[in-house]
């Protein structure tokens, strides 16, 4: 059957743009969780974190290395490991409404920690970095009653206006003081400015590479796919920044994409739709959902959530001459620290920037603090930005929430729309 | 002229118009069970039947709904959403918004002068607001579907349902019978708060005169007087409604045959 909605059944030819970058992308990964499982070199301590607003650079200035919960868990969803942990977690007590991270995590630590990826290890130490969700705050207090490790509670304040306040900059650093103090009782060591400067240089080195990658989907087609195959290379900037192993990836990676350039390859074979995606991915069902929009031919362009971990590509760097203060910085400069008029005004823009034909929001059910506006946005930029916008919703986490038929018929619906509204301005004669 | 059909396979019933140019020659409706594939089939022979054409004479089959992959046959997938609109604004040009509540989804579509979709807002993954919510209750109430519209109309004092799931409105029912409450009254209460649901998700899309009521509820004259009390207008209604979907399909067929853009 010819159709306007493809079929749901019909397999999409797998993403061969993917080249060198992914196949290093998956050997750094396999690598990290080796490391941390202690199966190579003597494992250093490990410091638990928060993606949004972390302190990697400090942390790694001690020789600590970084595992994010958040990444973990996701990385269970990818692998369809996920319910496991968080069936786990609700016969614990965990209500069906509580954030899939923190029942995929909690459910996994109370099962001994065991991934098909590694063995997650205990923390030495746990940094709540992200204060604005006030579930994440209690997540860190049962890890803390877990395993009886120190807890630092960095506090970070909303942002309700664009302009960073000297205030603000004051408040965390101080707060940053009390976390090195922290540190070096812990460790027994003194801070070493010199040394988180060379982190901090690291690390923006890593920035300046993902910034190049990521604006690649301003190009007309797309040389990447800046939702689907952002999230992969979302690993080097979050979990590996200030290693020069992060940087060398971004080198790896924009190599491959001028390649592509040159040789016209591209994400889709033709580009029908340029897409703007906001919201976290149904990791549960990745590909599935992935072969939505590539049916269509549809590629994201530009995407928000490969920024939870820094929006280094509206102007903020880790800058080495003032690191305490561009650490605090950064940590204001969460995506999910933004209000919403700021998230709304980033949005805009980069419709604008990456010439996006349309929007689609993925909202999902456990997470208030990044969803809680969605339907908002929409509203705006339909009605305010005569921007065609879809909404839809499962989870992250939790594949229970994902319907597949459901989604695939209001996208379907969205892109027939989208392609009847093309076909009737492209009928139009000029007077 | 040739001669096209359009195939609703939806969640509870399976919907055929066969159309030759504005004219529908004939219709049917069937319920879908488990072979979906079959009961497409049924449908169109069904269809045909009624029209009085041979299956050969049909130059062009559409299929939307759930089902829509399963119409083998035909030549075109449509989402009903498309069809919905399309169908709606054949039967009533001046159609801005479309109400359609079906056996599992209810949708509010807006839709531009020409009859496309300007956008749309459906309820969310579970039952609450459709079909099946007043299905589950008429049985709870031990009345046939097909009559409890009606019973409605003769509420006196209508009951406040607030449940929002289906199942927990079902028990709420229960409640309200061993209270002794009259079941029209019952009854009204569950139209009137299907209507509340129906009116939040037009809003969503913005509400703007004439709305179309499409899909199977449509047909329940109880559910028509509760949505426009709720807008303070009264909504467009065919004996057609039912087979909006169906009939969206089969001018998306025409459109495709004669070479738009459907």
């Amino acid at each position: 059957v010819a159709g306007l909605s493809p079929p749901l059944t019909a397999a999409a030819p797998a993403p061969a743009f993917l080249g060198d970058a992914r196949s290093l992308q998956k050997q750094m990964l396999e690598s990290y969780y080796a490391r941390l499982a202690g199966t190579g070199e003597k494992r250093p301590p490990v410091a638990y974190m928060l993606v949004g607003g972390n302190l990697t650079e400090i942390v790694r200035s001690f020789g600590y290395d970084v595992v994010f919960p958040e990444i973990v868990a996701l990385n269970c969803a990818i692998k369809h490991q996920s319910l496991e942990n968080i069936l786990h977690a609700e016969s614990m007590g965990y209500g069906l409404d509580v954030c899939g991270y923190v029942k995929n995590d909690l459910g996994l630590q109370d099962l001994g920690g065991r991934t098909s990826f590694g063995q997650i290890p205990r923390p030495d130490l746990l940094v709540c970095s992200f204060s604005g969700c006030f579930v994440y705050v209690k997540w860190w207090e049962a890890l803390a009653e877990s395993y009886g490790a120190p807890l630092f509670m960095f506090d970070v304040p909303y942002m309700r206006e664009p302009t960073v306040r000297k205030e603000d900059i004051d408040y965390l650093v101080s707060q940053l003081w009390e976390f090195i103090h922290l540190l070096e009782k812990k460790t027994g060591q003194a801070f070493d400015m010199a040394a988180l400067q060379r982190v901090l240089a690291e690390s923006r080195r890593a920035e300046e590479g993902w910034v190049e990658y990521l604006r690649a989907g301003r190009l007309r087609p797309s040389p990447i796919e800046a939702y689907f195959e952002a999230i992969f290379y979302m690993f080097p900037i979050n979990v590996l920044r200030g290693t020069p192993e992060a940087s060398e990836f971004y080198r790896v990676v924009n190599e491959e994409v001028r390649a592509r350039v040159r040789d016209g390859i591209y994400p889709l074979p033709e580009e029908t739709f340029r897409v703007l995606v906001e919201g976290v991915p149904p990791y549960t069902n990745y590909r599935t959902f992935w072969d939505f929009f590539r049916k269509w031919g549809a590629v994201s362009v530009v995407a928000t959530y490969p920024k939870v971990g820094g929006l280094f590509d509206r102007g903020f760097l880790h800058d080495p001459s003032r690191p305490l203060e561009s650490i605090a910085e950064y940590s204001l400069g969460a995506y999910v620290n933004q209000s919403w008029p700021l998230r709304r005004q980033i949005i805009s823009d980069y419709i604008q920037e990456y010439s996006a034909d349309a929007a689609i929001i993925h909202g999902i059910k456990s997470c208030r603090s990044f969803t809680a506006g969605q339907g908002d946005l929409r509203d705006w930029l339909i009605h305010d930005k005569g921007v065609p916008t879809l909404y839809i919703e499962s989870d992250h986490q939790d594949p229970r929430y994902f319907a597949p038929a459901q989604i695939k018929n209001r996208m379907d619906a969205f892109f027939e729309s989208l392609e009847q509204r093309r076909a009737v301005s492209a009928q139009k004669v000029p007077a | 002229m040739t001669i096209v059909a359009g195939m609703d396979i939806g969640s509870t019933t399976a919907k055929c118009v066969v159309l030759e140019g504005q004219r529908v020659l004939g219709k049917s409706l069937s319920p879908v069970g488990v072979d979906i594939v079959k009961d497409a089939e049924r449908a169109l022979e069904a269809a045909l039947a009624d029209s009085g054409i041979a299956r050969s004479e049909v130059s062009f089959i559409t299929g939307t709904g759930y089902g829509r992959y399963k119409v083998y046959f035909g030549q075109l997938v449509v989402t009903e959403i498309s069809c919905h609109a399309r169908g709606a604004h054949f039967l009533f040009p001046g159609t801005r918004v479309v109400v359609d509540i079906g056996g599992q989804d209810t949708k509010a579509i807006r839709v531009n002068e020409k009859g496309e979709v300007v956008d749309f807002s459906m309820n969310d993954k579970c039952a609450a607001g459709t079909g099946r919510f007043l299905e589950v209750c008429a049985n709870a109430l031990g009345f046939d579907i097909g009559e409890i519209g009606a019973l409605s109309l003769q509420a006196k004092r209508p009951m406040r349902v607030t449940s929002t799931c289906t199942v927990f409105a079902e028990s709420e029912v229960a409640s309200y019978v061993s209270r002794g409450k009259d079941p029209k009254d019952i009854l009204a209460g569950l139209h009137a708060s299907i209507a509340n649901r129906t009116l939040s998700l037009m809003q969503r899309v913005g509400i703007e005169p004439e709305v179309t009521f499409t899909g199977g509820v449509s047909q329940n004259g109880g559910m028509v007087r509760a949505l426009n009390r709720r807008l303070g207008a009264s909504v467009n209604v065919s004996p057609l409604s039912q087979y909006m979907g169906a009939l969206g399909a089969a001018l998306h067929g025409q459109e495709r045959q004669a070479g738009g853009a459907s």
